[in-house]
């Protein structure tokens, strides 16, 4: 990479090499899921930071491996919020490694022809 | 028999609802049902340029809400296609002079009139949109295979499915199947994944839509337009029929098979 390149923090113009129309899938799938809840994106990364800051005032914790999910389903609305913690250093038990045993894959399901769709803020 | 009203809408502008309307009107028409195509973009009328019905207007929508003339005056019937006629809308005023409720009752008064009313919503999703809705047994969203006229097509939608709006369904125009081979184009699976309801036709770009626009001649009348034939499939499901989607793909001519044996020289 060029030192010119090296300079921008985002990707250059024309390098990501995806199929652009999976590109334009998976934005659009994102900001759906943002516009049918009424919530903007930007609202929800500040809510993040907020809660960070909150929590970082009562416990310890590693700012970097915070991470803010807005998950919506047919079933049902989540905020989650995954926070590690720097706690004082305890001996920790590790699971003994499985004997050689088979890993399945587990195979994606087929989706049903007709999905319901989220519920709309409205 | 009761009428039935259709109304076209999408979000977007310019992604096809007044052609579309005209030319499946004129599809339905064809095949032998009473159709009126009706303009509700008051204000900004397009659907009687498109029809080439433009120098046939006497009354329109306005007029007819406001009680200056009886419904039937208002009708034109189109002297070229015959069970096809259209409600203009007005020119000079705009989407304020037509209320939902007026809208429900002209929708009302034309049920007993024809078999099957093309109601051409504005863009938008505000009074006009909500004039356009107001009196509809089914909807159709028109959306082009882009981000943003998806966008607005997702949340048409979703104030449709608010307002309990039972048969809502999607219409994928200017289909480009060269971009779609190469990845660049979402295609119709991609569509209804996002969009998440059912299809009811797809049409592909189609360079006679230009040239009918500007003779005022509609494609569903062309046996050689792409796009037309796909306005007259559509136009036999709304009938019931099954009928299968259109391959959109062009067999090569004789000129690309000769500029493909050359690459190889």
């Amino acid at each position: 990479m060029s030192i010119i390149t090296k300079l921008f923090r985002y990707r250059p113009l024309g390098s990501d090499t995806r199929a652009s129309k999976n590109v334009a899938k998976e934005r659009l799938k994102l900001a759906l899921t943002y516009d049918r809840s009424g919530l903007a994106r930007g609202a929800i990364e500040q809510l993040g930071d907020e809660i960070i800051r909150l929590i970082a005032k009562h416990l310890e914790i590693n700012e970097e491996d915070v991470q803010i999910n807005f998950d919506r389903t047919t079933e049902s609305d989540k905020l989650t919020a995954s926070i590690p913690l720097n706690i004082v250093q305890r001996p920790r038990v590790t699971a003994e490694p499985a004997p050689a045993a088979q890993k399945s894959q587990r195979t994606k399901k087929s989706h049903s022809k007709r999905r319901r769709r989220p519920r709309h803020a409205h | 028999m009761a009428g039935h009203v259709i109304t076209v809408t999408s979000g977007k502008g310019g992604v096809g609802k007044t052609t579309f309307s005209a030319n499946v009107s004129a599809a339905l028409a064809m095949q032998g049902k009473k159709t009126i195509a009706v303009d509700t973009d008051v204000g900004l009328r397009n659907l009687d340029i498109i029809m080439g019905l433009e120098n046939r207007i006497v009354y329109d929508l306005v007029d007819v809400v406001e009680g200056r003339c009886q419904l039937r005056k208002a009708c034109i019937r189109d002297k070229r296609i015959d069970k096809l006629h259209l409600l203009p809308a007005a020119q000079t005023r705009d989407k304020t002079a037509v209320s939902p409720d007026s809208m429900e009752k002209v929708c009302a008064e034309l049920r007993h009139l024809f078999d099957y009313i093309i109601i051409d919503s504005p863009a938008g999703i505000e009074r006009g949109f909500q004039n356009a809705v107001a009196g509809a047994d089914e909807v159709v969203i028109i959306s082009t295979p882009h981000v943003s006229s998806i966008r607005d097509a997702d949340r048409v939608v979703g104030l449709l499915e608010a307002a309990e709006k039972q048969c809502i369904r999607l219409v994928a125009n200017r289909l480009q199947i060269e971009l779609v081979k190469r990845g660049d184009m979402l295609d119709i699976a991609d569509m209804l994944d996002i969009l998440s309801i059912d299809l009811l036709g797809v049409i592909p770009e189609d360079e006679y839509i230009v040239i009918s626009g500007n003779r005022g001649e509609l494609a569903s009348a062309n046996p050689d337009s792409k796009a037309g034939k796909a306005y007259q499939n559509i136009a036999r499901r709304i009938l019931g029929e099954d009928v299968p989607l259109m391959a959109l793909d062009e067999s090569k001519g004789l000129f690309k098979r000769l500029t493909g044996l050359f690459k190889h020289a």
